[in-house]
């Protein structure tokens, strides 16, 4: 309809253009010969031009991740500097001694923490990130260190720090107790731990207070002692951050509580904790019973014995299932990624030298025909024990051989008394001091009583009251007069920091050189200034000289089969066969003699 | 204008932003206390600009990602908020101009771009050279005056180094 009416409005209209067009024959058209007329016209758009943009300036918008970090714990300020004044002879200076100007002048890399190998989560493996350098940390206003540490304990520091499970195995003096301290103390400033459990041999819980007391005055410890009721309530405590246990008090206190009634902690430290190589313990299951988050463990000897002892730790640390019992291969990737170990060669080689020195010594006439006649006596007797000889028998002769070698209990003769007394003269003139290890606390008296006053002997050992001990170690390091520090090899040789003296004897030998070691190690750790001489006496002719054969064979045996570098994860302790081995001894057996082997290896 | 926090309640912020050939610009924001120890860290997922915002926003492409796309957003999204922004890069200065915190460039060794006396103000504290925008030159008094604080001998970069490896272990993880 619309269309039609469209089409009715048209209407129709001649124009004449004044075209006049021909055609010629040609086809021409004249009409191309001629200008065309041209008019201009206007036409009205269709609709006004618009701004259709085909591109805008948008980004999508932006998303983001974050990680928060708890809130720092509030400490006490660190003291003025009067106070630390009292500190500047420290039980255990940590000054780089032998750093040149070029090295103070020279920037230190910085001691970064890294996160675990089991941080898994984005979010734990920043937190770790972006903690600041250790070294920045502790030259900040908020963390002072009573001294710098080694570039080692930065490393050993920031490792402890990101670890959950770990097991901290440096050489002995190698500072595994400030590492630990230290870590603690950055975990407490970090919110990341609130309840920590040490737990120490007995002998060595002085010495932890007075290390926390030195690196980090700011914690409060709380030593677990006294009645039950009071060791209860201490248990109980929340507010307590460092709770020191001593093993005994672990056991007798925790070994029988039931699960729930049990406290709970973030970190456990076991120091010394070869002590839970035997998973069967009680000691081991105490500890293992334990709720925990965060399981370090501490030794200077990982391996006491066998590799398998081991396992005992991983457990604990809760790396591998209850009565687990990885081979040898598993337990070194373990190792890798859980335990960290330094020796002392590695890490100290500009460390003051430590000196051998055996003294060969002849038994003087009175202990010569003691030490015969027993001999005599001894091998007859287990001579005509025959197939009823056990090690124990053998072991009581030994220790009877060795008692004399030090001393003759008839006449009190002893060559090894004049040699000492003729070294400590010296010793004592020269300002120095000197301790001395011995196997039995009776020839530590013995000896005690028979040293000139000049000397200033002290005596350190299991029948010394515990309450003594740390005032007996404080007159010997701060008295002038002291020069001369009697300790057994149970009570002395471990945990204890004697660097200021210079010379160590051995009165008799230990069965295993790893303990000797860690006796000797009391004066050649680290902050020694000069080089340390031990002297080992050794009687000629005797079992003594004997044993050091033995246990000279079995170092070099384990060097060339381990290698040089890890020398205290070596079985070193005698065994039964060459305990009997000491003694050529024989039984009779039909109408002559077999050799006498014991009937069982005891390690 | 912009004034100086004191003590306890100066919180620093370290912002950077890293580009990369394949998958774009991410930025990183690491709050930290007076002595580097860090309260919040923030970061975005990649800004990858196509083609076409390549070609339009030509030369302007970097300072708008970094400075205004990235380091504000990130800005926003922490929680903690920094009384001074350190950053590494002059591109991401403009970012003084959407915000009220001061911002100054620290220059490191991986510092990008050239400062220019037309464009930066610059002032030295102990050892390191600061930047900020012409405009906004007086902020460069107010974080010299915060940073008194920091012994002399301390890396204030170093936690700039921190948030770089933050965003690169973000970025491995995402891949």
């Amino acid at each position: 309809m619309e269309e039609a009416q469209e089409n009715a409005d048209l209407t129709s209209q001649s124009i004449n253009l004044g075209l006049n067009p021909q055609i010629l024959v040609t086809g021409m058209n004249s009409a191309m010969a001629r200008w065309s007329s041209v008019m201009l016209q206007d036409v009205p758009l269709l609709a006004k031009p618009g701004y259709v943009p085909s591109w805008k300036p948008m980004f999508g918008k932006v998303k983001t991740f974050g990680v928060n970090f708890p809130d720092s714990v509030e400490v006490l300020k660190p003291k003025v500097v009067e106070e630390k004044k009292a500190h500047e002879e420290p039980p255990k200076p940590k000054k780089v001694e032998n750093e040149g100007e070029e090295a103070a002048d020279k920037p230190k890399k910085p001691a970064r923490i890294k996160p675990p190998a089991d941080a898994i989560t984005l979010e734990d493996r920043l937190f770790y990130m972006l903690q600041p350098p250790l070294n920045s940390w502790f030259s900040s206003q908020e963390l002072v260190m009573p001294f710098e540490p080694f570039p080692y304990q930065y490393e050993g520091i920031a490792w402890l720090f990101s670890q959950k499970s770990a097991m901290l195995a440096d050489g002995m003096g190698l500072g595994k107790t400030m590492q630990t301290i230290t870590a603690i103390r950055l975990l407490l400033r970090a919110a990341q731990v609130r309840r920590i459990l040490l737990v120490c041999p007995k002998p060595l819980i002085p010495n932890w207070q007075r290390e926390f007391k030195f690196w980090a005055e700011e914690i409060p410890i709380t030593t677990l002692e006294g009645d039950t009721a009071r060791r209860n309530m201490l248990w109980s405590m929340d507010r307590a951050p460092v709770l020191l246990a001593n093993y005994e008090v672990m056991v007798r206190d925790l070994g029988e509580r039931p699960e729930e009634d049990l406290p709970k902690f973030d970190l456990v430290v076991l120091d010394e904790a070869q002590r839970i190589k035997n998973r069967d313990s009680r000691t081991s299951d105490a500890a293992r019973s334990i709720p925990r988050k965060k399981s370090w463990a501490l030794t200077g000897t990982p391996i006491e014995n066998r590799p398998e002892e081991m396992a005992s730790l991983f457990e604990f640390m809760g790396v591998v299932p209850e009565r687990a019992t990885p081979d040898l291969r598993q337990l070194k990737l373990l190792a890798d990624v859980y335990v960290l170990r330094r020796t002392k060669d590695l890490v100290m080689k500009d460390m003051p030298p430590l000196l051998d020195r055996e003294a060969l010594l002849e038994l003087s006439p009175a202990q010569k025909y003691a030490y015969e006649t027993a001999e005599k006596h001894g091998t007859m007797q287990l001579d005509a024990m025959g197939e009823e000889i056990t090690i124990q028998h053998v072991f009581e002769l030994v220790m009877r051989l060795k008692q004399i070698a030090n001393y003759d209990p008839v006449t009190g003769e002893s060559v090894k008394l004049e040699r000492l007394v003729a070294d400590m003269e010296e010793i004592a003139a020269s300002g120095e001091k000197a301790i001395l290890f011995s196997q039995w606390t009776k020839t530590i008296d013995w000896l005690a009583e028979r040293m000139p006053e000049q000397f200033g002997t002290l005596v350190y050992h299991g029948g010394v009251a515990h309450k003594d001990r740390e005032p007996i170690l404080k007159k010997f390091k701060e008295d002038p007069k002291s020069h001369l520090l009697l300790m057994s090899y149970g009570t002395g040789a471990v945990g204890l920091n004697l660097q200021f003296s210079h010379y160590v004897f051995l009165f008799d030998r230990w069965w295993n050189p790893a303990v000797e070691d860690q006796a000797i190690n009391r004066a050649h750790r680290i902050g020694v200034k000069k080089q340390v001489i031990c002297t080992k006496f050794i009687c000629q002719g005797t079992v003594e000289e004997r044993i050091d054969l033995v246990l000279k064979e079995k170092r070099e045996m384990f060097n060339r089969v381990l290698g040089d570098g890890d020398d205290s994860s070596k079985s070193l302790s005698l065994n039964a066969s060459e305990i009997f081995g000491l003694f050529d001894m024989k039984a009779r057996h039909k109408e002559g003699v077999r050799k006498i082997q014991p009937k069982k290896e005891v390690a | 204008m912009a004034t100086a926090a004191t003590g306890k309640d100066i919180k620093l912020g370290f912002l950077t932003v890293i580009e990369m050939a394949d998958r774009g610009f991410m930025g990183g924001l690491l709050v930290t206390t007076l002595t580097g120890r860090p309260l919040e860290f923030q970061c975005t997922t990649p800004v990858q600009p196509n083609k076409t915002q390549q070609i339009l926003y030509g030369t302007t492409l970097g300072p708008f990602i970094k400075g205004e796309l990235i380091a504000k957003t990130l800005l926003e999204r922490v929680q903690i908020k920094p009384v001074a922004i350190l950053v590494d890069q002059l591109d991401i200065l403009g970012l003084r101009n959407h915000i009220e915190t001061p911002v100054a460039v620290l220059k490191t060794d991986d510092t990008t771009g050239k400062p220019n006396d037309a464009e930066h103000a610059k002032r030295t504290h102990n050892r390191n050279e600061l930047y900020a925008l012409k405009a906004f030159s007086e902020d460069l008094a107010i974080i010299a005056e915060m940073l008194k604080g920091i012994p002399a001998e301390a890396d204030l970069g170093e936690p700039l180094y921190r948030t770089n490896e933050a965003l690169r272990e973000t970025l491995k993880t995402a891949a």
